[in-house]
């Protein structure tokens, strides 16, 4: 089976159907927060998850241990997304919301309920915007925490997740002041990458 | 003689989709830039009557080439076409100089009225 790849033309407009996903996905973050969130250009490629744990090292910079949320997604075009953040910085995060997360007896509880927030938001908003643009439906499983603190390398495991490849679409969530930044990361099967280079096909033969 | 006009996106999607929202009738010369240094040069070279502007571009951004614009003559109407829509985001760019903010994906009748307003499009 030859490997699939995106052409130039197909990278360009998935990531600009990405980049107004990501729109989106920041505005209600922002809400939530009620701060300013950072936006830069969401990258594309696709990868062999074997090699996704050292691309996405390469693309954030990130040795530090993660917390990593993970949510399926279903329709033709189907997949795995992940919400990737340094453990470390969570506690900066949730210093920017109050009650019921900050001075809480239950700490360590809320933080992960922050972080489910947060990965839910992302992942509802950009994987909805992004399908919907491809004209895709999808249906989403219960997020589930990956891991709380575990090294890159041990997220994209091949026995922990079942997809040979992995599309990243690095996107890449940021506080003005640095201090926070999530990565939503998208795993798909080849046949689901097929089925969206038909649909980035069938978007660009639209204009 | 035709409105030039810029178009700086660093996608070719988005080009085509604004090019697309323009008014047929409209009599422009279109140039355009895939990034904010490329849209910046078609603006000192005259080529910019009218400059729609991405927000997230990769080097320059459109937060930075309107900062330019104001220590130049800014010379120009922009309109800045994002799909970054946080409130805070269309305020900075009104204080940066711009005339008006679209979200994407940019529909002709979002864009009409501006382009009216301003009697750029009559």
């Amino acid at each position: 089976m030859s490997d699939p790849v995106l052409n130039e033309d197909q990278r360009d407009a998935l990531q600009e159907v990405a980049n107004l996903a990501m729109g989106q996905a920041a505005t209600r973050l922002a809400t939530l927060l009620d701060t300013f969130i950072e936006l830069s250009v969401p990258r594309v490629r696709v990868v062999a998850v074997r090699d996704a744990a050292n691309m996405l090292r390469d693309m954030t910079g990130i040795d530090e241990p993660v917390t990593a949320v993970r949510q399926g997604f279903r329709s033709d075009i189907k997949g795995e997304a992940l919400v990737i953040c340094r453990s470390g910085s969570i506690a900066q995060l949730c210093a920017l919301v109050n009650d019921p997360y900050v001075g809480s007896t239950y700490e360590a509880v809320s933080q992960e309920e922050l972080v489910y927030d947060v990965a839910n938001i992302l992942t509802g908003a950009c994987v909805s915007c992004i399908l919907d643009q491809l004209g895709r439906t999808p249906v989403f499983s219960a997020p589930g925490l990956l891991g709380a603190s575990m090294s890159l390398d041990s997220v994209f495991q091949a026995n922990v997740l079942a997809w040979e490849v992995a599309l990243l679409v690095e996107v890449n969530f940021a506080l003005e002041d640095q201090s926070f930044r999530a990565h939503l990361v998208m795993l798909m099967t080849e046949d689901s990458i097929r089925h969206m280079n038909e649909a980035l096909d069938a978007l660009l033969s639209s204009l | 003689m035709s409105l030039p006009i810029v178009i700086a996106d660093d996608s070719l999607l988005a080009r085509k989709v604004l090019t697309k929202a323009l008014p047929p009738e409209w009599d422009v010369e279109i140039a355009y830039a895939s990034n904010g240094g490329e849209a910046l040069e078609l603006y000192r070279a005259g080529k910019a009557s009218v400059m729609f502007l991405d927000l997230t571009m990769p080097g320059m951004t459109g937060f930075q080439v309107l900062e330019a614009l104001q220590h130049e003559d800014l010379n120009t109407f922009v309109i800045v076409v994002s799909a970054d829509v946080q409130p805070m985001a269309q305020a900075r760019v009104r204080s940066l100089g711009a005339i008006a903010f679209i979200a994407k994906p940019v529909t002709p009748e979002a864009l009409l009225p501006i382009l009216k307003e301003y009697g750029l499009y009559v």
